[in-house]
């Protein structure tokens, strides 16, 4: 309970060092290519292309999901992703590769992975807002919904920065930690409704199974917010609950790890 | 004399694993696998305020570890260090990120080292200045030569104002003009009394530069005096370890690697 307390004052009191340290960590991204932070949305851009091509055209036939074309749909949904992707496999290996910057043992190291999130964040609201063009070339203008859209930004940001905090801590003891968020992100792609989505009236305790995973409730309530469905947070109100039990619980993990290992961090370089 | 930096039985430990499954066995296991071995054993010295002191020995015998452990970069397995006061370490490879302009690593650096906005202001231009980098100071650290990469380390760290500063071998690059210049700014920290300490195979740097002198050999205290005690000493080391046989100088070293790593298993 210490642990989490020093953590949270750590990220509360180094707010000016995290925005600083995130703005040269997005500039030292892009330095070495000439269309630069450019990248960040055409990169998207192309995927979006070619999933809507292999399973909105083809696979699915043009018919509808929830009730959408198949593109808004995806676009809605995929926009969160290409945030929490990138984030989740950078920040966990944040630590290591940043070792030999960190040059006193009293820098705040449990601010590490949160300024390398917030970099990718930046990027992400640049997607938002040509996510939220395209939509509404489609016919989806943003409606009232998307004032709960900010509820939604922050609560996938202290998801990601809860998990970054576990995954970062160990996978600098054991570099293979890398490779096993690698694969865990490919899994979670199809296993969130991103691409596609169960019928929760066919197969209930599947999609009750598949509901565990906090990145389903990011994801609706993405759709619900940009497509203008409904107010999913409060509809469904016990699974903000779950939702927030889950990230409380990996906020614990990961700053009693972090504590614990700080100190050897540099032995591990 | 008040006292500036304390070392007291300072031992840093590394393990050395035959295989990587020894070392996951090391981590999940309350059994010890792997070997021990003594980077430092016991070392204990003190150092008054002013002192400029010199690490001398011969290579791997723990200068950089003791370092490393006095600028509060690496944590000692056992023992206790206390400094007065910020310190700062000046190596070559100074963590400089190569992607970013000078100046870029110059805002960065100092907000590693926890300075606000308005210090890095103030500071900024003094250390662009000094570092002699002219136009440089916004091209990318990976296209400068390790002359201007020591050069930028340095200012960074003589800036920020420490009171007792580790040079880890960083003046044996860059030009003569320089290294002079380095050595004035190092007279003028001598003069405001802070604390030195100095790393460097150059036997005549030391000795124009340093009052006291501290020798390790293999990771243990072996002298530790003034520069007028300690350096003959040093030297007539140097001259029976050369004066040894190929065979002898092997055994020697074998010996001595020996006392410093313990089996476990």
């Amino acid at each position: 309970m210490s642990a989490a307390w020093t953590v949270l004052k750590e990220q509360i009191n180094h707010f000016y060092l995290v925005r600083r340290l995130s703005a040269y960590e997005m500039k030292s991204a892009n330095s070495g290519n000439y269309l630069g932070i450019l990248w960040e949305i055409i990169n998207p851009m192309i995927q979006i292309a070619i999933f809507w091509f292999v399973f909105g055209f083809g696979i699915f036939n043009r018919e509808k999901v929830d009730g959408h074309d198949f593109l808004p749909w995806l676009m809605a949904g995929i926009v969160v992703w290409f945030f929490v992707n990138p984030a989740t496999t950078q920040a966990s290996k944040s630590i290591y590769s940043r070792l030999a910057m960190v040059s006193k043992m009293s820098f705040p190291m449990s601010v590490i992975p949160t300024y390398v999130i917030v970099a990718k964040l930046y990027q992400h609201f640049m997607l938002l807002g040509v996510i939220i063009v395209l939509l509404a070339t489609t016919g989806y203008f943003p409606t009232v919904y998307i004032i709960q859209l900010p509820y939604y930004i922050l609560a996938v940001l202290i998801l990601l920065v809860s998990f970054g905090l576990i995954t970062s801590t160990l996978a600098t003891i054991i570099r293979d930690v890398q490779n096993m968020v690698t694969s865990l992100m490919r899994i979670l792609f199809y296993l969130t409704p991103i691409l596609w989505v169960l019928d929760a009236k066919d197969h209930p305790l599947i999609v009750q199974i598949m509901k565990l995973n906090p990145l389903y409730y990011i994801v609706e309530g993405y759709r619900a917010s940009l497509l203008g469905e409904s107010w999913y947070f409060i509809e469904n109100w016990e699974y903000t609950m779950y939702f927030w039990l889950v990230v409380i619980v990996f906020f614990l993990i990961g700053s009693s790890l972090h504590v614990k290992f700080r100190d050897r961090f540099v032995d591990f370089k | 004399m008040e006292k500036s930096v304390v070392v007291k039985n300072v031992t840093k430990k590394y393990k050395l694993y035959k295989k990587n499954s020894d070392k996951l066995l090391d981590l999940l296991l309350p059994k010890e696998y792997g070997e021990e071995y003594f980077a430092l054993r016991n070392v204990s010295f003190e150092a008054e305020k002013g002192d400029v002191i010199g690490f001398v020995g011969i290579n791997g015998s723990g200068k950089s570890t003791l370092s490393n452990i006095i600028a509060g970069i690496v944590p000692p397995t056992e023992g206790t260090v206390q400094v007065e006061g910020k310190s700062a370490l000046i190596a070559v490879s100074s963590g400089l990120n190569n992607k970013l302009t000078g100046r870029d690593n110059i805002e960065l650096k100092m907000l590693m080292l926890g300075f606000d906005k308005k210090q890095i202001q103030e500071l900024e231009p003094e250390i662009i200045e000094f570092s002699e980098l002219g136009k440089f100071i916004d091209q990318p650290v990976k296209s400068y030569s390790s002359g201007m990469k020591s050069r930028l380390g340095f200012s960074i760290s003589v800036h920020i104002d420490p009171d007792v500063l580790i040079i880890d071998e960083a003046l044996s690059v860059g030009d003569k003009n320089f290294a002079e210049k380095c050595l004035d700014k190092m007279n003028e920290f001598k003069a405001k009394g802070k604390t030195m300490f100095f790393v460097s195979h150059s036997l005549g740097q030391m000795k124009k530069f340093c009052q006291k002198a501290l020798w390790l050999e293999y990771g243990e205290l072996k002298a530790y005096g003034t520069i007028e005690e300690v350096m003959p000493q040093y030297e007539q080391f140097l001259k029976d370890y050369k004066a040894m046989s190929k065979k002898e100088q092997k055994k020697f070293r074998e010996d001595k690697m020996k006392q410093r790593s313990q089996a476990t298993v």
